[in-house]
């Protein structure tokens, strides 16, 4: 077997991203020496991996998305207009750092090989505990873009006051890059086969409030709700609404503000 | 030039209908692959919101000369899928090592038409119905969950060598099914 051959075996679990870290580095490290009988299978497994998406069971995203996004792109296209530049080349200095990495997987192949057996007992292990840890780093990763909402200066912290006097009074918090988190204690759950959700309001005058997210307060009455990916940059948002729509949500408002905290 | 490549350029110059039109088109099997991979509704919709906002705003990342618009697309939301559920976890960082920067890099083999999606999603389903169950949850387990072979073959206890197998028999034979069927 040439060893052209040992890592043709290799290409389908490469393209589907299930090889361990030293095979996978052996076969990058192959392929950047100049192989281009591996490089063309690597490209047509990549295209049968593809494929594999079809199995998933069928699904519609909901109109709010379609409504969200589209209100998103019309206002960067009027936005862009007359001041699009183009991509220059790749510069120099972006070639020598490809250049840099390709040295170090090299020399992270020769590393890697020496603790092959050692990375095949500790991955063995590594599986037991795969779900666990993963559901802790997702709730991990939730808090720590809390805390760093929370914490860091760029975030705005603005209030949102409720129109009834009864209700209480929520906090939001805007951070330009990480997104806005919405916080409140003892809020009242929405009426039977409704949701709360929240809406951005633009500053641009006779825009339409945009959609985000529906959500329920838990069933302490506490609300943490983090919004990441917002359609509007902060500048551009006058406030932040939250109404009460049917279930699923509305592509514009069909109820009176419960909360308006303005933005700037 | 394709329908959508054809679309994905008109992206370039900031149409917005062109941008409605491929929406309208793919963001059915996007959400659909994107669901599958995070089980949830609300997040799902947030990735495949960021995967369409990545194509409006970096549309040129797409080139045409190397294969057809939706595997990419498919390609780009798996990933951003994948990247959700494992953040910065360290096969998130394989996964981002061998995604974006070789997204374009995927060429069709010769027997690749212009199918529609849902015969392309029958006959998928049709050749993987044909691989016995553990091979096909293998395959399932590395595409949906971002598992390894070593993280497969611990969560089905079986031989590392055997889910090798199994995977690599199982494309190949998905490979030879699709050229078969056209």
């Amino acid at each position: 077997m040439s060893k052209c051959d040992q890592f043709r075996e290799l290409i389908e679990a490469y393209a589907l991203g299930a090889l361990d870290a030293e095979e996978r580095a052996a076969l990058e490290a192959h392929l950047a020496s100049g192989c281009q009988d591996c490089a063309k299978a690597v490209e047509e497994a990549r295209w049968v991996v593809s494929q594999l998406g079809y199995l998933a069971p069928e699904a519609q995203p909901s109109e709010l998305l379609k409504g969200r996004l589209m209100q998103t792109v019309r206002n960067e296209a009027r936005g862009s207009q007359g001041s699009q530049k183009p991509r220059g080349e790749i510069p120099f200095w972006m070639w020598a750092g490809v250049a840099a990495l390709l040295l170090v997987t090299l020399y992270s192949v020769r590393v890697t090989l020496q603790l092959q057996k050692d990375i095949e007992i500790a991955n063995q292990r590594a599986g037991e505990v795969l779900q666990q840890r993963r559901e802790l780093e997702a709730q991990l990763q939730l808090a720590k873009r809390e805390a760093r909402i929370m914490t860091d200066p760029k975030s705005k912290k603005f209030m949102m006051p409720a129109k009834d006097s009864q209700m209480p009074q929520l906090e939001a918090m805007w951070h330009p890059e990480l997104g806005i988190c919405v916080m409140g204690d003892k809020m009242p759950m929405p009426s039977a086969n409704h949701v709360f959700q929240l809406w951005l309001i633009p500053k641009i005058p006779g825009s339409k409030p945009m959609p985000m997210q529906t959500f329920w307060p838990d069933a302490d009455g506490k609300l943490v709700r983090i919004v990441e990916n917002t359609p509007e940059p902060m500048w551009n948002t006058k406030a932040i609404a939250i109404t009460e729509e049917p279930e699923g949500g509305s592509l514009q408002p069909t109820s009176e503000p419960m909360w308006v905290g303005g933005v700037s | 030039m394709s329908r959508d490549a054809m679309l994905v350029h008109q992206l370039l110059q900031r149409d917005v209908d062109a941008f409605e039109q491929l929406y309208d088109r793919h963001s059915r099997i996007v959400y659909a692959l994107v669901l599958r991979i995070v089980q949830q509704a609300s997040t799902a919709e947030e990735v495949v919101q960021d995967v369409f906002l990545q194509l409006w705003r970096n549309a040129r990342q797409y080139d045409a000369r190397r294969g057809p618009f939706a595997p990419w697309l498919m390609t780009l939301a798996r990933n951003r899928a994948l990247d959700h559920l494992r953040l910065k976890s360290e096969r998130q960082r394989r996964r981002e090592d061998q995604s974006e920067e070789f997204l374009p890099v995927m060429s069709v083999p010769q027997f690749e038409q212009a199918l529609d999606e849902k015969r392309r999603a029958e006959q998928v389903r049709a050749l993987m119905g044909s691989l016995n169950a553990q091979q096909k949850k293998a395959i399932e387990l590395a595409y949906f969950e971002g598992l390894s072979h070593s993280e497969i073959a611990a969560a089905l206890k079986e031989p590392l060598g055997t889910v090798k197998s199994w995977i690599r028999n199982g494309l190949l034979r998905l490979k030879e099914g699709l050229r078969a069927a056209t």
